[in-house]
């Protein structure tokens, strides 16, 4: 074994980062950290890259070492990327400049090797155009590239990267993989990443499990999965000590039902039972306030952007119906937040028109009566953190004008139906970010809206609250006939949509429900597949 | 009005839970100020004296001995000039005397004599009073025309005590400075951690958000400001509030409006707090520099005395000193109110429509 | 250490200020302090006003009137109100000094009768009242002395011989622009130096020295030469203001005022580099910077109070800081001009530089290659 984690822990005062962490890798591995937010892998992640004290012992190619201090000796070696979108990138340096700089860091010798390298690693990460580019102008998926070749740059022998994929789009994605790849074979090296999505298990050789700081499991991807064989059914109605969740019933308990094909998902679902912490059933109840909704909640034509020369939505035709729920995709930088901001009013539009609720909105007192049809959850679940989550929701009650009693009375029934009643007197951080993402979207839907803008809502939330959040908002479609916009990057979400819109560069190239565009590729394995087919079909 | 509420007291519950926003804003109000009173003193104090006899009589000492503390430090014989004038320039004596072996003889026979002072005069300050002092002293030893006296009266604060007029200032300066940052982060905090677009998505006219968060932070510095005058400067430094509460609380109520509209508008042009400390400094400055706080806007420049009939901070300091100090009637203070009202309302809503823009 | 990698950090650390604009700060903020407080704080009162109440119209009251009305001090106006009404003046804020000149003042001086004047100075700012005072006495008894002499009248008097060491003419620039060159030069190299590294630690990208073979040395010489070049520009720039702008005289040599002040610079920046250690926010670091800098650099600076006259705690705080050393050997080379031939300026330089070894050492001992 050319690394080997010897009963690792990590604190952060009295908290534990991680716990008796064991991780063994050979030369030309990659291997993957798997695991929710919080789970422990970045602290990991940061006792392997010599940047925070620990407890226990690290064997690099024979050296070992037990502190920050030690493990100097390794750091020429090492290629570390921590988390968080352009983290380690300089706002005001251009692209190149930060290759110089990584370079000189380093003491990089500028032979041809080194520009021929230099250039291919540009060319891989689609950067090569950009060179001149300062990196706070650069899309979250080319920061993240950036970030990538610059801590590729010296050929690291070991490389840790921490959630090298969150946020960025699939063929940012898949770009990455490449230049991953590539690197292990060339330079021999140890590859360790964390990543939040599943479907990403199948590139590493082999896999660590991350839950509770803990490490609950490892092996390849085929053997994880095989220990979830045995409690993955078919979906069933189920009564206790189960979880239902994509076609699938996973239960402790032999069930009376067919066995199904596990997934690598499967197995937190099944090591949430384990634990016992089957997530409470979600209950929404119907609407206090009746109705009349059209039958088309929302119709964009030609609806156009333009940031000075560039046009981030370029003529953008859409309709939201009733009882709809619609995902909108696309590559980082396409144009999706942009298009949502329209939509909410909280961009000026550039050029065509918006009907909301049959109304044709064309100024901003327009907007104002119906802004209490519309509820918007954004990406960074926005809440104001000195408030408990009570007083949270209390203030968005009132500020939608709904009396005191009555407020009152649907923040509890939220709270109990979205099952986060017994935290409901903490601050925001102090509560998992399942949880936040759910409050948060109590606080969208308490006043009842038509439609729902949710832009990005399951970015790092781990798989089982994800599964939550998509059987609340099927719950909240049947239940209040909502209409639902809602963008991801997790492309295995976009199956949960009854129609998906992609677009590109501003464009939209695609409006279909998903099943029909599974069809039209019918050699696409995944629908991240048939993304990158749209996009390749597009070009 | 009920929204406005809401805003209000969620504004409020905010700032009660940054302990570190309640803490500065504390600090800052009390014991800063308290430092500011208690630490600095203009007046000569504990001035040394250094000085040389060549006489040997008797006049010297009894001119040496009314130098004595607080102001003066015990004098301190110097053998020769050259020891005095070197003590003088490694700054261990700021004033040194010098008297004449004839010094006693010349003043019986001529009626005249000269005393000779050496003074370091890099403290000008207090170079300049002890000098004034030390005239006054020896005044006293020569029979002045029979009679006659000049008598002067320092009106409001006979004894020119400088704790409280440091300590008020003090906390003109804070409530300046904290008036500004507290209205335009209230606002940028919205911007910092993301809630800003939830925030225009209220379903609520945008002008009573503005008006419920510009006013909530008002309402805390005029706390702070009762709080400040009522207890540090009023009861510890015990200074004789000479004019009418109520004035001073208008006064400062209107300035507190003035530096919520400054502040509106710093928050319509910063990104984050560091900016808005940067921009408020920047503001700020000029505004204190023009003030009349630190040079009489009867010596100024003729054309800055124009420009601070700009600066609101202008109309502050000379209303509230007059109020406090001087005890002013409320009509002669209608030169006050007046300005500021007019400055106030119209910074107010100039930051009001910046900000409003956002929205 | 490694040339290149010190080398690449800089030309980093260069670009970020220029382009980030944190290069106006450096050179605006110091310059505007110096003008603005240079130009502020003044302790001359000019163009006081003065209201006469004469009631005695005499040839003496007109002499007196005459001289306020010919000092610059004054902004002199005789008015026939009654005394109320004056005071509702200064209560107003519209005249500093009321003088009043009692009845018969001419014909009781000229009969050693008893009488006297009386003048009412507005106290709402005691500093300014003090001097009021002092400029209204001068002129009232320097016309008493003339009188007499006049009138060949013989008394005993003791004459003041004064001579202002260092500053003649009393100048208040001269007293306090050498002292503001101490404070910025403590406060700006330290706000600068903290920020370059909490703001890596605050982004994010501290990393890249974290996990990097980057010495700690090579990182701090990084870090801390493009702050001590810049603000060496800034000695510069601020004796310029001084010597042109503000005319204060400059008797001693110049390589000391220079050496000490980039000495003083090296301080200035193992302070920034202790308080980078301790935050990891920029706000709290230019907030704390200020606090542990400007509030000692105006106490104990000799601005407000000669250091000889502090009490005993004061005193010895002050020797603590290293604002006083620097200010003794710069208020030399501006006012005095001793140089090194002064045995106390000599040891003061060497006490700065073992400040400036010292908290260095302390601070690069501190700094730590890995996450709190």
């Amino acid at each position: 074994m050319d690394l080997i984690v010897n009963r690792v822990s990590v604190y952060y005062g009295d908290k534990v980062g991680i716990k008796d962490a064991c991780v063994e890798a050979k030369k030309e591995e990659i291997i993957g950290f798997i695991g929710a937010d919080g789970a422990g892998k970045s602290s990991l992640m940061f006792a392997i890259a010599g940047v925070k004290r620990f407890k226990g012992e690290i064997i690099y190619e024979n050296y070992a070492y037990h502190s920050p201090k030690e493990a100097e000796k390794i750091k020429d070696k090492l290629g570390f990327m921590p988390q968080g979108i352009g983290l380690v990138l300089y706002p005001d340096l251009t692209v190149d400049e930060h290759l110089d700089f990584f370079s000189d860091i380093r003491e990089l010798k500028r032979d041809e090797e080194y520009w021929r390298y230099r250039q291919r690693l540009l060319k891989m990460a689609g950067l090569a155009e950009f060179t001149d580019r300062l990196a706070k102008n650069l899309s979250g998926g080319m920061k993240q590239k950036l970030s990538l070749i610059c801590t590729l740059i010296h050929r690291p022998k070991l490389l840790l990267l921490d959630e090298p994929t969150t946020g960025v789009d699939p063929i940012s994605r898949q770009e990455l993989w490449e230049i991953l790849d590539e690197n292990r074979k060339k330079e021999k090296s140890i590859s360790l990443v964390s990543t939040a999505y599943m479907s990403e298990a199948s590139k590493m050789d082999r896999l660590y499990l991350f839950d509770d700081q803990e490490i609950i499991a490892s092996g390849t991807e085929k053997e994880l999965i095989d220990m979830a064989r045995d409690y993955t059914y078919e979906e069933t109605e189920c009564e206790e000590g189960c979880i239902t969740f994509n076609k699938r019933t996973y239960s402790l308990r032999p069930l009376n039902a067919k066995k199904a094909e596990p997934t690598l998902e499967s197995l937190f679902f099944v090591n949430a039972l384990k634990k016992n912490k089957i997530p409470p059933p979600i209950q929404i109840e119907p609407r206090e306030q009746k109705i009349e909704i059209p039958p088309i909640v929302m119709e964009a034509r030609g609806l156009t952007k333009r940031f000075g020369d560039f046009v981030a939505d370029d003529h953008i035709d859409m309709v939201l119906r009733r009882r709809e729920i619609v995902g909108l995709l696309g590559a980082n930088g396409a144009g999706k937040t942009t298009f949502i901001k329209m939509l909410l009013g909280l961009y000026p539009i550039d050029e065509g028109e918006l009907y909301l609720l049959g109304k044709k909105i064309s100024s901003p007192e327009d907007r104002q009566e119906l802004k209490s049809k519309i509820g918007y959850m954004s990406q960074l679940f926005a809440l104001y953190k000195d408030l408990t989550i009570y007083e949270n929701l209390v203030y968005f009650a009132k500020m939608h004008g709904l009396g005191m009693e009555k407020a009152l009375h649907r923040i509890e029934k939220l709270s109990k139906g979205l099952g986060f009643d017994k935290y409901i007197n903490e601050f925001p951080k102090d509560v998992p970010l399942g949880i936040k993402q759910r409050f948060s979207l109590a606080a969208a839907i308490l006043h009842e809206p038509v439609v729902l803008f949710l832009d990005e809502p399951t970015s790092g939330v781990d798989t089982v609250a994800r599964a939550q959040f998509w059987k609340l908002l099927h719950q909240l479609k049947e239940k209040w006939d909502i209409s639902i916009l809602i963008t991801t990057h997790y492309m295995s979400e976009a199956e949960y949509c009854d129609r998906v819109v992609v677009l590109k560069r501003g464009r939209k190239i695609a409006d279909d429900t998903p099943q029909n565009l599974l069809k039209r590729f019918p050699n696409a394995k995944s629908f991240e597949e048939v993304f990158l087919e749209l996009y390749k079909e597009s070009e | 009005m009920r929204i406005f509420g809401t805003v209000f007291f969620k504004e409020l519950l905010i700032f009660l839970r940054s302990i570190g926003l309640v803490a500065v804003v504390l600090y800052s109000f009390t014991i800063d100020v308290y430092i500011a009173g208690e630490g600095i003193e203009v007046k000569p104090k504990n001035v040394s004296v250094g000085y040389v006899d060549y006489s040997n009589s008797i006049l010297p000492q009894k001119i040496l001995s009314h130098l004595h503390p607080p102001e003066f430090k015990k004098p301190k014989p110097f053998t020769s000039q050259k020891e005095l004038s070197q003590a003088i320039f490694n700054k261990e004596i700021l004033v040194g005397l010098v008297f004449e072996s004839d010094f006693e003889k010349s003043l019986l026979t001529d009626g005249k004599t000269k005393l000779n002072i050496l003074l370091d005069s890099t403290a000008a300050a207090q170079s300049y009073i002890t000098l004034y002092y030390l005239q006054n002293i020896v005044m006293r030893f020569v029979p002045q025309k029979e009679g006659f006296e000049l008598k002067t009266h320092k009106l409001f604060n006979q004894n020119a005590d400088t704790h409280m007029f440091i300590s008020f200032s003090e906390f003109i300066s804070v409530l300046t400075l904290i008036g500004v940052i507290l209205s335009a982060a209230v606002f940028v905090k919205e911007k910092e951690e993301g809630t800003w677009d939830i925030m225009l998505l209220m379903p609520v006219d945008s002008k009573i958000i503005i008006l419920a968060k510009a006013f909530s932070q008002v309402f805390i510095i005029i706390c702070a400001s009762i709080l400040s005058m009522g207890y540090v400067v009023l009861t510890i430094f015990n200074t004789p509030f000479n004019g009418s509460f109520l004035d001073f609380f208008m006064l400062t109520l209107l300035y507190s409006l003035t530096l919520a509209g400054i502040g509106l508008f710093i928050a319509s042009v910063s990104k984050d707090i560091m900016q808005v400390a940067q921009i408020s400094i920047l503001i700020m400055m000029p505004l204190i520099f023009l003030s009349g706080a630190w040079t009489p806007i009867y010596s100024m420049h003729p054309l800055l005395q124009k420009l601070s009939l700009l600066s609101p901070l202008r109309y502050y300091i000379e209303g509230s000193e007059s109020v406090v100090f001087r005890g002013t009637a409320t009509v002669d203070l209608l030169q006050y109110y007046i300005p500021l009202a007019i400055i106030g309302t119209a910074l107010f809503i100039f930051g009001f429509k910046k900000i409003g823009r956002l929205f | 250490m490694k040339i290149g990698v010190i080398k690449a950090y800089m030309l980093k650390e260069f670009k970020d200020l220029i382009r980030s604009r944190m290069i106006f700060l450096v050179y605006i903020m110091p310059t505007l302090i110096l003008v603005m407080f240079g130009y502020g704080i003044k302790l001359e009162v000019k163009h006081s006003r003065l209201i006469i109440l004469d009631h005695d119209k005499s040839e003496l009251s007109y002499t007196l009137i005459n001289r306020f009305e010919h000092s610059k001090y004054f902004n002199t106006k005789v008015l026939d109100i009654t005394e109320n009404e004056a005071l509702r003046m200064i209560k107003a804020a519209k005249a500093d000094i009321i003088l009043i000149i009692p009845q018969s003042f001419e014909k009781r001086i000229f009969h050693k009768d008893k009488t006297e004047i009386g003048a009412f100075i507005d106290g709402a700012f005691p500093l300014r009242a003090m001097t009021m005072q002092s400029y209204v006495q001068g002129v009232v008894y320097s016309m008493i002395r003339d009188l007499m002499e006049r009138y060949h009248i013989r008394i005993k008097k003791i004459e003041i011989n004064y001579r202002n060491l260092f500053n003649q003419s009393l100048r208040d620039e001269n007293a306090i622009v050498p002292g503001l060159i101490g404070l910025v030069l403590l406060v700006a190299p330290a706000i600068l130096a903290a920020l370059l590294i909490v703001k890596e630690k605050e982004k994010g990208t501290i990393f890249n020295f974290y996990s990097s073979p980057v010495k700690k040395s090579d990182f701090l010489i990084a870090k801390l030469t493009p702050v001590f070049l810049l603000h060496s520009v800034n000695i510069f720039i601020l004796l310029l203001w001084a010597l042109y702008l503000f005319k204060v005289p400059f008797r001693g040599e110049f390589w000391i005022y220079w050496l000490t002040s980039e000495i003083y610079i090296l301080i200035s920046l193992s302070i920034g580099l202790l308080v980078s250690i301790v935050t990891n926010r920029q706000i709290v670091a230019v907030i704390l910077t200020v606090i542990i800098t400007v509030i000692p650099g105006f106490l104990y600076s000799g601005i407000l109070m000669p250091i000889s006259s502090m009490s005993k705690e004061a005193y010895i705080e002050a020797h603590l800081f290293p604002v006083m050393y620097y200010n003794h050997i710069i208020y030399d080379t501006f006012l005095i001009g001793q140089g090194f031939e002064a045995q106390k300026n000599l040891l003061y330089l060497l006490i700065l530089i073992f400040y400036a070894a010292l908290l260095f050492i302390i601070g690069s001992a501190l700094l730590k290659k890995e996450l709190k």
